[in-house]
């Protein structure tokens, strides 16, 4: 993970568990904080934390570094700092665990693991299906290529959160 | 492998399309239809089609030409006995299909490789219906619409078809203007199953009926994701009915699979008639 601070602002960045996420939270009571937060529940923090003020979506973004960002309330010197830092962010009102991009590329690429795992087709041949047959920017595995981790992570975080089987991750994101 | 004659049965919209697409390769192409004005409707459709990419010069006079003359209507029991292959691409019933396949094997010669556009059904339900011998020529060729424009072809294997043969097929569309992607025959294959998430994590995320949230998840999916349309509008181009309806064949197929769900929404929207743009009233309104 990776802290920015300026004024009585901090940005924290990157991958961590939620208990490092938390901990972060808890030794800057007294700072406004904006955290990357693609594979949580942002809910959930803001009713623990006050100083939680916004919360964004980092991890998967690509070359263009478009990223999802939720205001407790509006700050543009973050936005700045953002856009600063090469960050295109886009603002979203809805507070979903994975937020939105996230949280449906990791239902795509977890059906593609299954597929995988039950020896439907090739990894290049389910890439060239999603790509050539409805047009994806990409195909699964080349969204996933480095990020197993936090595809895994938010497929547990959002069974954990709902109970749902539908979230249960393939066996070979294990 | 060389493909030169290809007869593909059913001339509504993928029918027509495969024809229209396997003249272009410069194949021998018989289309056939039980409607006869059915028939002569696609014809002239891909004869506009044609002429108008002749008037935009994407081809020549001489190419329209003789696509023109390499694609002809026939009735079934006048099409050629040693096509190379034969497409299927009718009305998205078993009973139907199995009865046509059983004629069709006893038909063409032993050569000529049988195929099935479906998106709905195991491509081995229907291979059950012709010999031991046949079922080794025996695969799934699914289409995109449209397919003289979508790249993709789902290159299906039953277990009984030789595994050369898929090889050849996949290599023959690669070597053409396609993007072949090889699979397994399971339900939905590779896109029809893959893509179902597109569709109900999003429903999942708005939880309900809810336009402005509908249109920022629209929104984040084409911008951040990159899609050309986000899950909302799609599905509403799509027909709620259709889309809903894929979603609950795919479900079944896998024995009620949390992962395919339909969500209560779909279903809703399905008995209110709010079927997507075709009635001006789905997701969004369209007046």
């Amino acid at each position: 993970m990776t802290n920015i601070s300026f004024d009585n602002i901090l940005l924290n960045f990157g991958f961590g568990t939620k208990e490092e996420k938390k901990k972060v939270l808890r030794e800057n009571p007294d700072k406004k904080i904006f955290m990357d937060l693609t594979c949580y529940d942002p809910s959930e923090f803001y009713s623990e934390f006050p100083q939680l003020r916004g919360t964004f979506a980092a991890l998967f973004c690509d070359e263009l570094k478009k990223i999802e960002i939720h205001f407790v309330e509006k700050n543009q010197v973050v936005l700045n700092k953002l856009v600063e830092l090469g960050f295109s962010p886009i603002e979203t009102s809805i507070v979903s665990c994975g937020f939105i991009f996230p949280r449906t590329i990791v239902q795509i690429i977890n059906e593609a693991y299954f597929a995988l795992e039950e020896g439907v087709a090739k990894k290049e041949d389910i890439n060239r299906a999603m790509k050539f047959g409805v047009n994806y920017p990409k195909g699964p595995f080349e969204w996933s290529e480095g990020k197993e981790i936090y595809v895994l992570t938010l497929l547990q975080e959002l069974y954990s959160k709902t109970q749902d089987k539908r979230y249960i991750p393939s066996s070979l994101l294990k | 492998m060389n493909l030169k004659k290809i007869v593909v049965i059913g001339a509504g919209t993928m029918g027509s399309g495969i024809a229209q697409w396997f003249s272009q390769q410069k194949c021998s192409v018989e289309l056939v239809d039980n409607s006869e004005e059915q028939l002569l409707k696609a014809l002239q459709s891909i004869h506009i089609s044609w002429d108008k990419l002749l008037e935009k010069k994407k081809l020549s006079l001489e190419e329209v030409t003789t696509m023109k003359e390499s694609l002809v209507p026939k009735r079934l029991e006048h099409v050629s006995k040693d096509a190379d292959l034969v497409i299927e691409a009718i009305i998205e019933n078993l009973e139907i299909k199995k009865n046509l396949f059983k004629k069709l094997d006893h038909y063409f010669s032993a050569h000529t490789i049988l195929s099935s556009n479906t998106s709905s059904f195991p491509i081995e339900l229907m291979a059950s219906a012709v010999t031991h011998e046949r079922k080794k020529r025996f695969v799934g060729l699914h289409f995109f619409n449209p397919a003289t424009i979508m790249k993709l072809v789902e290159v299906i294997k039953p277990k009984d078809a030789d595994e050369q043969l898929c090889h050849d097929l996949y290599q023959w569309f690669d070597s053409k203007d396609k993007k072949p992607a090889l699979c397994k025959d399971s339900p939905g294959f590779i896109v029809n199953r893959v893509a179902r998430n597109f569709y109900g994590e999003p429903l999942r995320i708005v939880e309900n009926d809810n336009e402005s949230k509908m249109k920022e998840v629209d929104h984040i999916l084409r911008e951040i994701g990159g899609f050309k349309m986000g899950p909302f509008e799609l599905m509403d181009l799509i027909g709620i009915d259709v889309n809903y309806s894929v979603t609950c064949s795919v479900w079944e197929a896998y024995q009620q699979e949390p992962r395919f769900a339909p969500h209560a929404l779909q279903k809703q929207m399905v008995e209110e008639k709010r079927l997507g743009r075709k009635v001006k009233r789905g997701f969004y309104k369209y007046d």
